[in-house]
């Protein structure tokens, strides 16, 4: 789809689309939404790249195996706290920061660490279902 | 140790998330790491169990927040008996794939068939340990996706179609639960299955339309995942075209598990007090008898080995819902004592005809004559299958119909035993032609075979030898069946 | 009557919502509208649930000193995990839906059974 209106309008508001994906998944645990709303909204921001400019080279910038490897730790790392809050000697994802004052986001202990492992893996795996949606029309 | 059963949960998790990065490395088959995987989860069960034979149930709370703020997670005598389960039956399933899917769903496909595996076994076990009801509708639709996964991976036209069926009917089914999870959240405000327990009385008494309806939903919902009677539809083309490992497990466990936990929810959750009201028992009861009589019936007519066998799964679920439904001690413990019957067994069934077909290509009944010289140790597992389904003693069906027996006299409904005969009979009238065909009969070709590799030969040997094991001496597992029997009945 | 009807708008809409979705899947033929059906029937469930939590009077539940009641915030954050696997199942039946088009070559249910019982 090379129309001129759509790649100037996507040029200007795809960094604003993935900033604002970024601050619902960072305030995840002060106001509603978290990792699922915004992984979503970082993912549409790569979609509309893909969908404005040229397929091929919105896959160069976000390659497979990159996808595949953001998927599999972001999913390690939401593991990985919830052990590490075994070894320090609570049970299985027990908060081992300290809770902070409630509102900043600086507050609620190990909930933005998962919620921001939660938001890459969201992210990537829609990118990865558009991988794979698309490749289909392409090997017909 | 009592970190124990979160960390199976979480084991197969991470496993998951590494299989298809370990995928890309050429000289590493995933396999092996299916199998180690497995047997590691199989060993944490049974520690898991041994604890609990030591020091009783106990209820475990991620993140130590307690129950009506927390999850619970609840690790009583079911959760042993249905880990013991998964992981076993999987162990055995995974060491048949290792060689014994390749053929069917091609090289490159094995990576993603591991992953899926290792995420349906990480719902199975959460199914078989949650004590909330949210905890539950998570695992029920991740199991949902990874079945209907393992069913489509195979790229045929048949496969592809069996799995859509199988996935709308199973999202209907999960959308009736949601909303009968907020029915009941809406008249008692607890998720947590131990503190409803404890409301349900004053919430009836105040709303019973919600709770009938609720009620009504689980049992539909629930019903379409296991294959109650109408709800059965998907089974047929979802289990027989599937690859067969997945027929194994779909047929094994995945469709066990909802059945557990409908029990767990009608049981421990409503309670049995409420259904001097509401008549659930009497329902159900009649479901399972058309499923019984519907299942054999159209299993007879089949040309098809592994349709045949998904029919009479049909059947088999009936006798479970009926052992669930008389509310008698012995029954139930019957009923669960054929479920174990069951998953050992059609697991068998489906690991041997996928090795007949490995071997042979053979997909139809009519061609299977003659086939117990050139596959002597396969038939004699397939006869050995048959006869536990069929009810004669030595094999653990045996067992199980004698205590479905003893539980509906217990019930004063001695007309079922005649139901359990005529399904018995029935079931006889089309494994008995089966059998005599393989080891009586000519074969059409002249093309002759051997064994299948011994890496697929040895878990079938071992489910025989664990269905023979449980119809011999079955007072292990009797124990631990009586004991969740009285459980849900006090 | 009218007025229990008013006060339980929400639900009522929630079930027409899920009649209308249920009704889709039933009856049109083609793969695609089954799915835009489910997709409807999830919503009708999800405000159903959702609208279990309203608290008459109460605010947005972030949390602010000055403000004394809260509506409930447990259904939607089990919601959202709904939500989302919502999509799941909806993007897995599109791309099944994908290769049965690449298999059958019409998207239309009752072609499919018909493509399928004339080759057996």
């Amino acid at each position: 789809m090379r129309d001129v209106v759509l790649q100037t309008i996507a040029k200007l508001i795809i960094p604003f689309i993935q900033l604002y994906g970024l601050y619902i998944i960072v305030h995840g645990h002060i106001t509603p939404g978290g990792g699922f709303a915004g992984g979503s909204i970082l993912a549409s921001s790569f979609i509309l790249y893909a969908l404005a400019y040229d397929v091929g080279d919105g896959f160069r910038r976000m390659p497979r195996l990159a996808a595949k490897w953001l998927e599999s730790m972001g999913g390690l790392m939401f593991v990985a706290i919830g052990l590490f809050a075994l070894v320090q000697g609570g049970n299985y994802l027990t908060n081992f920061l300290g809770i902070g004052n409630p509102g900043t986001i600086l507050s609620g202990g190990s909930i933005p660490l998962l919620t921001i492992a939660v938001g890459i893996k969201v992210a990537s795996t829609i990118i990865t279902l558009f991988y794979h949606l698309l490749e289909e029309k392409r090997h017909g | 140790m009592t970190h124990l059963p979160v960390l199976i949960i979480v084991f197969y998790l991470v496993l998951a998330f590494l299989t298809p990065l370990l995928g890309r490395i050429k000289r590493l088959n995933t396999g092996w790491l299916a199998i180690g995987g497995t047997l590691a989860g199989l060993i944490m069960a049974a520690v898991l169990a041994w604890h609990v034979a030591q020091n009783g149930p106990y209820s475990y709370f991620p993140g130590q927040w307690q129950a009506p703020i927390g999850i619970e997670v609840r690790v009583d005598a079911l959760t042993v008996l249905m880990t013991l389960l998964n992981n076993g039956v999987g162990l055995m399933v995974m060491l048949f794939a290792l060689r014994g899917v390749k053929n069917e769903i091609g090289e490159g496909l094995t990576v993603w068939y591991n992953t899926i595996f290792f995420l349906l076994m990480a719902a199975l076990n959460g199914l078989a340990m949650s004590f909330d009801l949210f905890n539950v509708f998570v695992f029920t639709e991740i199991g949902t996706i990874t079945a209907c996964a393992l069913v489509a991976i195979k790229p045929k036209r048949m496969c592809i179609r069996a799995a859509l069926h199988y996935l709308i009917l199973s999202t209907v089914g999960s959308g009736m639960i949601l909303l009968a999870i907020s029915l009941i959240y809406m008249v008692t405000g607890h998720l947590n299955m131990g503190f409803i327990s404890g409301e349900i009385a004053g919430a009836f008494a105040l709303y019973p339309l919600n709770i009938y309806v609720a009620m009504g939903l689980f049992i539909v919902g629930f019903g379409i995942k296991a294959a109650l009677f109408p709800l059965h539809i998907w089974l047929p083309d979802a289990h027989s075209s599937a690859p067969a490992p997945s027929s194994a497990l779909l047929s094994g466990l995945v469709v066990k598990i909802y059945i557990v936990v409908l029990g767990r929810l009608l049981f421990q959750m409503f309670g049995v007090g409420i259904f001097e009201n509401i008549p659930v028992p009497d329902v159900l009861i009649f479901l399972a008898i058309l499923g019984m009589l519907f299942g054999s019936i159209s299993a007879m007519n089949q040309l098809e080995f592994k349709r045949m066998l998904a029919y009479s799964s049909v059947a088999q679920i009936g006798y479970i819902f009926l052992g669930l439904s008389l509310t008698t001690h012995e029954a139930m413990a019957g009923g669960l004592f054929h479920m174990v019957s069951h998953a050992l067994t059609k697991s068998m069934l489906f690991l041997a005809a996928g090795a007949i077909y490995y071997k042979t290509g053979i997909k139809k009944t009519d061609e299977l004559n003659g086939i117990g010289y050139q596959l002597p140790l396969v038939t004699a597992a397939v006869t050995v299958g048959a006869i536990s389904m069929i009810g004669i003693p030595g094999t653990s069906g045996f067992v199980s119909k004698w205590m479905l027996a003893f539980g509906a006299f217990d019930a004063q409904r001695p007309l079922l035993v005649g139901v359990l005969l005529i399904s018995s009979l029935l079931n006889a009238t089309y494994y008995f032609p089966l059998i005599s065909r393989a080891w009586f009969g000519h074969p059409r070709s002249s093309l002759r075979w051997d064994e299948p590799p011994r890496l697929m030969l040895l878990p079938i040997i071992v489910l025989m030898i664990g269905n023979l094991w449980f119809g011999i001496f079955p007072q292990t597992l009797r124990i631990l069946v009586v004991q969740v029997a009285s459980m849900w009945l006090p | 009557m009218v007025n229990q009807l008013m006060t339980n708008l929400h639900y009522l809409v929630a079930m027409i919502l899920f009649i209308i979705g249920f009704h889709t899947m039933l009856t049109h033929s083609n793969l695609i509208k089954k799915v835009i059906g489910m997709n409807i029937m999830e919503t009708g469930i999800f405000l159903l649930f959702i609208s279990i939590g309203y608290v008459r009077g109460g605010s947005a539940p972030i949390i602010n000193d000055s403000i004394a009641s809260y509506v409930n915030p447990l259904p939607s954050a089990l919601i959202l995990t709904g939500i989302v696997v919502g999509v799941s199942l909806t993007a897995f039946s599109l791309s099944m839906i994908l290769k049965i088009y690449h298999y059958y070559g019409t998207v239309d249910s009752d072609e499919i059974m018909k493509i399928k019982d004339a080759e057996e």
